[in-house]
Order: structure tokens, then C-alpha cells, then sequence
């Protein structure tokens, strides 16, 4: 089967700021799929070419096969995807049923309503009006706006910034219920904790520019080694006397980085318990997906935002 | 997953009940912010109420001698188009499209056109509301006269409909932001209004009258006057100040296919 989203060579220019500058990624059917990177680096831009939102300046697109800047091809288009933005947009007096019923007649087989308000979980609110809602609810409301036109590819423009740490998880359960449906899932996030529970695949922009893609386990050669140990030794030590060499740190501080933890390990324990010498404050740490994240879009690019 | 190739095809009758759809939640949404309902409908009953109580059998001596409410009928009539039309439309697309509710709408499968023919249908209802109820009030209420022209006065609602509509789509794209809409909008409308007469009838020389010659206000209210036929002799197609009105109408609509935009200004 063909890709559910192909995408090469997309540059996107906003007078002189090139938001988009030559991104290429392909998206399989019923994969969950994630743009990871700091503000303006991209990442809603590019969904809204995908979207057919806003028309690329070069490279070529298709989502479901066909361009989504082609506007006779948008109506069809856009009955086959859902979409999820920044912030709800509806109608501030209609109640959750009214706002979905709405939708719902915009779309050729759409979802029944009941069964949307039960998915995202909003039954006991759904004769509330939706000023009344909570952040949280808000979003699940945004959620089954996406979803109520029984979308092929649902898109996701950061989907839990600004939720609490529980309205994330049910959001996050939702994702993954999509998905197990056969739902292609593309988000945006800044959060590299959202990114590896809920992606199959991940392209990290910086700068409008691609500058890592892969599964979130592999980033940035994250599965094969980075890993650093770190302990003190005792003053009448010297670093020297270690039968491995450190690779950073000074005086009695000692970091020694490697691909092979297990058998450096092994032996400056075995050493220092022949020799009765104490490694204080021995830790052993693999790089985090948030230092990778931040190795590669660059210190220097804002706030990373990393805690939920 | 690839559901069959795009569908091809012009406007459907799937696409009319679309319409149809849309014109239901355009007019729930109107009526359940009871902001707009009493901005239109409140205002225009309760000032032709008091006007009509007050000061209505007064008469006018250089408008042909008729009562003041014969005046006040049709210029209430025309306040309600243009409260729908204009301030109503200009507000409630500002506040739309800074939400973020028109950048929604848009990339839902929802075509424009069926949207924007939503949008319009609605408005046009409300006009329509509102038009019915002055002429129910002064009837009732004061013994006004319906308008003897019928067709000319359907012809002149029509266009003042048409055009103030196009013009408050034009104003919403002169708003930056949610906050001035209903404070711009409604002092733009407001000084309109007073300079065209609407409270107290202009003499066709004043310098008021002069300076309000130059936009649509005065010419709709005038408009909307003529086919009662109140003044004996007068013709009940008022021409001239239609032609005013869809040139007003022409230009707002030029300004709004140029500038309106689907997506928030802030940020």
C-alpha cells in the first residue's frame, strides 16, 4: 500500500522567514506519526500544507494521494481527514451535542454523535454549553471534532499543551485508541515524554530544517550507547590507578562515556572491590530523548519546554 | 483507506440541504447569544415604542406634513436591515475569525460558498424578522399603514440587504481584533444614523443632510420611506437613492473579496 502521506522537498516562506525549508518525510497508513521541535520550528506550518490550510511555495505533497494544494480536490479531501488545532474554535453558546451535530452534517458517513461524546468522554457534559467547559474537556470536545467525520488521517497541532497531567493521559489514550482503530495519527508536540509514548515514528525540525527522523527509540543513535558513569573517588586515589581511562571530569570526579556500560562496568567494580575502595555516589545514565532533542535542535532555539 | 478517487461534481442537492443545515446553527447561533438578538430586535422595538409614544403624532411640516411615526415605521424598517446586515455581520464575523471559528469552518469539508450562502440566508432572516415586526408594531401600535408599493418595497429590502451585508463583511476586515469590534462597529453606526436623521427627519438642504448625501445610510432610509407612498405625489421607486445604496454596496463587496481572511490577525 502507498504511504498515507508523502511529503519532499516542502519549503514554505513567510516573507523573509523561511518556516519550511526543504522538509521531506512519508507517513504509513495506521502509523502514529510525530513533528517534534521547539517553537517555530516548523511543525504547524507544515500540517497546514497538509491540511491544504495554506499553499506551499515549492516541493511536492500528497496526503491520500492526492495534492492538498489543489483546491477541486480539497472538498473530497477534506472529508477524509480531521483535524485538531491549537485551540477549540466553536460556537461559545452551543452545547457539545449541538457543536458535533453540526460538524457531523458536513461529512458524507459521519460518526454518530452519541458514540463520539462516549469516546472522548463527555457524556455527562453533553447538554453543557461549551463556555462552560474545562481546558480539558475543551480539547476531548476538539478531539471529537476531528474524529466525527470517521477521518482516514487525523491531524494533531500540539494536542495537550496546556492540559493537566490527567487530561493528558486520557488525551493520550484517546490517540492510542484511534490508532489501534487504524487510524493514521501525524501530531505536533514539543514534548519529547508525549512523542515517545505515543509515535511509531518521529522527525525532529529545527530551523524549518529536518534534523533527525526515525522510531523515538532510535534518535539520534539512542539505541546504540551514550551512556555515561559517574562516581567520585576517594582522595588518596589518584584517577590514573582506574583500569579504564575517564573521559571527563576532574580532581576526584570521574565520567567515563561508552557504548559498552556493562563490560566497563563490570570492571571498575571488580577493581575497586579487590582494592576495598569506595565509588561514591556511583550512577550509570543513558542520554535522555530531551538531551538528544535539545543536542539537536540547539540550545540556542528557545525555551525546550520539556516538562509536561 | 483510499476511499475511491475525489468525487468531480458541481453543486448537488446534498449541497443545498448543506445550506439548509447551516442556516439552522447560523440561526441558533444568532439566537441563543442574545447580544445580537437585542442589539437588532430590542433596539429597534424599543426605540420605536418610546419614539412612537412620545412624539409620534407630531407632525412634520417640511416632509408633506405626515405624522413623525409615519417617519419612524420605515426608519426603524431600515435600522433593522442594517443592524443585522452591518453591525451584526461585521461583529460576529471579527469575533469568528479571531477565535479562530472561521479557520475551523474552513478546513472542515464545508465549502465556502455553502457557508458564506449560510451566512447570508441568516442574516437575511433576521432582517426579515425584524422587518415584520416594525411594520406589525406601527400598524398595531399607531395605526401606520403597511407600504401601498409591495413590490418595490420587497426590491428595496433586497438591495439594502445585499448591499449593508457586503458592507459589514468590508468592516469586518477594517477590525484588528474582538475587542473594538462592537465598540467600532457601533459608533461608525451610531454617527451614521444620527447624521442620516434617523431619529429626527433632515430637511433635504440642511448641511447634515449634505454630508450624510455622500453615504448609504440616509439614501436606505429614504428608500425604505417611498413605497409607503406617505407623501402624495412622491414615487414609490426610489431610484436615486437606491442606486446610492448598491454603489455603497459594490465597493463594500470589492473591499471584502479583497481583504477578508479566514485566519486570526493577533499573534
Amino acid at each position: 500500500m502507498t504511504s498515507a502521506i508523502a511529503v519532499e522537498g516542502l519549503r514554505k516562506s513567510f516573507g523573509p522567514v523561511r518556516a519550511v525549508d526543504g522538509v521531506s518525510f512519508e507517513v504509513e497508513p495506521g502509523e502514529v506519526f510525530a513533528l517534534l521541535g521547539p517553537n517555530g520550528a516548523g511543525k504547524t506550518t507544515s500540517i497546514e500544507v497538509l491540511e491544504g490550510f495554506i499553499q506551499r511555495d515549492g516541493g511536492t505533497v500528497r496526503v491520500l494521494g492526492v495534492d492538498p494544494g489543489r483546491r477541486r480536490d480539497q472538498r473530497w479531501l477534506r472529508t477524509r481527514i480531521g483535524v485538531v488545532l491549537q485551540e477549540l474554535a466553536v460556537e461559545p453558546f452551543f452545547t457539545v451535542r449541538q457543536v458535533l451535530e453540526r460538524n457531523a452534517g458536513f461529512y458524507p458517513a459521519p460518526r454518530p454523535v452519541g458514540e463520539v461524546i462516549e469516546l472522548v468522554g463527555l457524556a455527562e457534559k453533553a447538554d453543557a454549553r461549551v463556555k462552560t467547559l474545562s481546558g480539558g474537556q475543551q480539547r476531548r470536545l476538539d478531539v471529537g471534532l476531528g474524529i466525527v467525520g470517521r477521518p482516514d488521517i487525523l491531524f494533531l497541532d500540539e494536542p495537550t499543551t496546556g492540559l493537566d497531567p490527567a487530561a493528558r493521559r486520557t488525551t493520550w489514550e484517546l490517540i492510542e485508541g484511534l490508532s489501534r482503530e487504524g487510524t493514521t495519527v501525524v501530531l505536533s508536540s514539543h514534548y519529547m515524554d508525549e512523542v515517545e509514548a505515543l509515535a511509531h515514528n518521529v522527525v525532529v525540525l529545527a530551523r524549518g530544517q529536518v534534523v533527525a527522523t526515525g522510531p523515538p527509540a532510535s534518535l539520534g543513535g539512542r539505541d546504540r550507547g551514550r551512556v555515561t558513569i559517574r562516581f567520585s573517588l576517594p582522595p588518596s586515589t589518584p584517577a590514573d590507578a582506574l583500569p579504564v581511562a575517564r573521559t571527563a571530569g576532574h580532581g576526584d570526579e570521574v565520567e567515563i562515556e561508552t557504548d559498552d556500560e556493562v563490560r566497563v562496568l563490570a570492571v571498575v567494580t571488580t577493581w575497586a572491590l579487590d582494592r576495598g575502595i569506595e565509588l561514591r555516589g556511583l550512577s550509570v545514565t543513558r542520554e535522555t530523548l530531551e538531551d538528544i532533542y535539545l543536542g539537536l535542535t540547539g540550545a540556542d532555539d528557545g525555551p525546550p519546554t520539556g516538562q509536561p | 483507506m483510499n476511499a475511491g478517487a475525489p468525487p468531480r461534481s458541481g453543486v448537488t442537492p446534498g449541497d443545498l440541504r448543506l445550506v439548509a443545515h447551516e442556516v439552522r446553527y447560523e440561526q441558533l447561533a444568532f439566537w441563543v447569544n442574545r447580544v445580537g438578538a437585542v442589539f437588532t430586535v430590542g433596539f429597534s422595538t424599543v426605540f420605536l415604542v418610546l419614539l412612537g409614544a412620545s412624539a409620534g403624532s407630531s407632525r412634520i411640516s417640511y416632509l408633506g406634513n405626515i405624522k413623525l411615526i409615519q417617519y419612524y415605521v420605515p426608519a426603524f424598517v431600515s435600522y433593522g436591515v442594517m443592524a443585522a446586515c452591518f453591525t451584526t455581520l461585521a461583529i460576529s464575523l471579527v469575533v469568528r475569525r479571531e477565535t479562530g471559528l472561521l479557520k475551523r469552518l474552513r478546513l472542515s469539508p464545508l465549502p465556502t460558498w455553502v457557508l458564506v450562502s449560510a451566512i447570508f440566508v441568516s442574516t437575511a432572516i433576521v432582517s426579515v424578522v425584524q422587518v415584520v415586526l416594525m411594520l406589525v408594531i406601527g400598524r398595531v401600535g399607531y395605526g401606520v399603514a403597511f407600504p401601498q408599493a409591495w413590490a418595490a418595497f420587497v426590491v428595496v429590502l433586497l438591495v439594502g440587504i445585499v448591499s449593508f451585508a457586503a458592507l459589514g463583511v468590508a468592516m469586518s476586515t477594517a477590525i484588528p481584533n474582538q475587542e473594538t469590534a462592537g465598540p467600532v462597529t457601533s459608533i461608525v453606526f451610531f454617527v451614521l444614523l444620527f447624521l442620516s436623521g434617523l431619529w429626527f427627519p433632515l430637511r433635504a438642504n440642511s448641511g447634515l443632510a449634505k454630508i450624510s448625501d455622500y453615504f448609504p445610510v440616509r439614501h436606505f432610509i429614504l428608500a425604505v420611506e417611498a413605497p409607503f407612498e406617505f407623501r402624495p405625489g412622491s414615487s414609490p421607486w426610489p431610484w436615486h437613492d437606491l442606486a446610492v445604496v448598491a454603489i455603497w454596496g459594490v465597493v463594500g463587496a470589492a473591499v471584502a473579496l479583497r481583504r477578508f481572511e479566514w485566519s486570526p490577525r493577533r499573534r
